[in-house]
């Protein structure tokens, strides 16, 4: 699972919706992701198989039943690898500025 | 931020460039896990579940159901450290892993059975397995641990 396949993912509305439904209720079949969804049962399939594929849902059998869990992983390690980085220079650079400010009126 | 009742089955799912003997490894002696399972350290075999502190005071109470080396590992769990969750009901952890083709693999972890166990539930959501997970996939990777 790379980082691409994860971006991709999530750069899609509908995906993300998806992802938004599973997390209020995690572990759902098709049928009840398709309802909340105006999408034919192969488009949901469809979506379903690149958030899978990216390995943001994870299929599980249980009984008789595919349930669709979340799997937050990938979006922590993205998060670690991407947006701490990035959010934290941008918090070290205010930071540097205020002090730099503060010297000049002291 | 968002809150809401943690779900009753939670599945954490993350690629280690590593063996499944590694991972097997890295999940049942304490000379690994002290370094990444929050300083515990985790013995298991086919009939024994510890996990203690530093000061050799148990962590976690559980007893293993399923032993498969390197593929499969099944536990119950009840977490002793926090007197509102060793209140509850044991749940149940479940550690896949399998081999992918391109040499990574998959390492999956199902927290499940926690319908008796809200307070156990919320502790392992949001970061708590993936931290540990993270730590593991680092140090396997790199050799360090995560934090420390």
């Amino acid at each position: 699972m790379d980082d691409d396949q994860v971006f991709k993912a999530l750069a899609d509305p509908t995906r993300r919706h998806l992802l938004d439904r599973l997390f209020e209720r995690d572990g759902r079949t098709l049928t009840e992701l398709e309802s909340e969804l105006e999408m034919t049962r192969f488009g949901v399939m469809k979506h379903l198989r690149v958030l899978e594929d990216a390995g943001l849902v994870v299929p599980r059998r249980q009984g008789r039943e595919k349930l669709h869990h979340l799997n937050p992983v990938p979006i922590r390690l993205i998060h670690d690898r991407w947006i701490d980085k990035y959010a934290e220079h941008r918090v070290a650079a205010l930071a540097d500025l205020k002090q730099e400010l503060e010297e000049e009126t002291a | 931020m968002t809150t809401m009742t943690a779900q009753a089955t939670q599945v954490y799912s993350i690629f280690i460039k590593a063996s499944p003997e590694q991972i097997w490894e890295a999940i049942t002696t304490p000379e690994f896990t002290h370094r990444y399972f929050h300083g515990t350290h985790v013995t298991v075999a086919a009939d024994t579940y510890r996990c203690v502190d530093g000061d050799g005071n148990a962590m976690i109470d559980a007893s293993v159901s399923e032993y498969e080396p390197p593929r499969r590992l099944v536990h119950t769990w009840l977490a002793l450290f926090d007197p509102e969750q060793a209140a509850e009901q044991p749940s149940r952890v479940t550690w896949e892993i399998e081999a992918q083709e391109d040499g990574t693999t998959l390492l999956t972890v199902v927290h499940d059975q926690l319908e008796g166990a809200p307070k156990t539930a919320e502790s392992v959501s949001g970061t708590g397995w993936m931290y540990v997970l993270s730590g593991l996939k680092t140090l396997l990777e790199t050799g360090e641990p995560l934090a420390g």
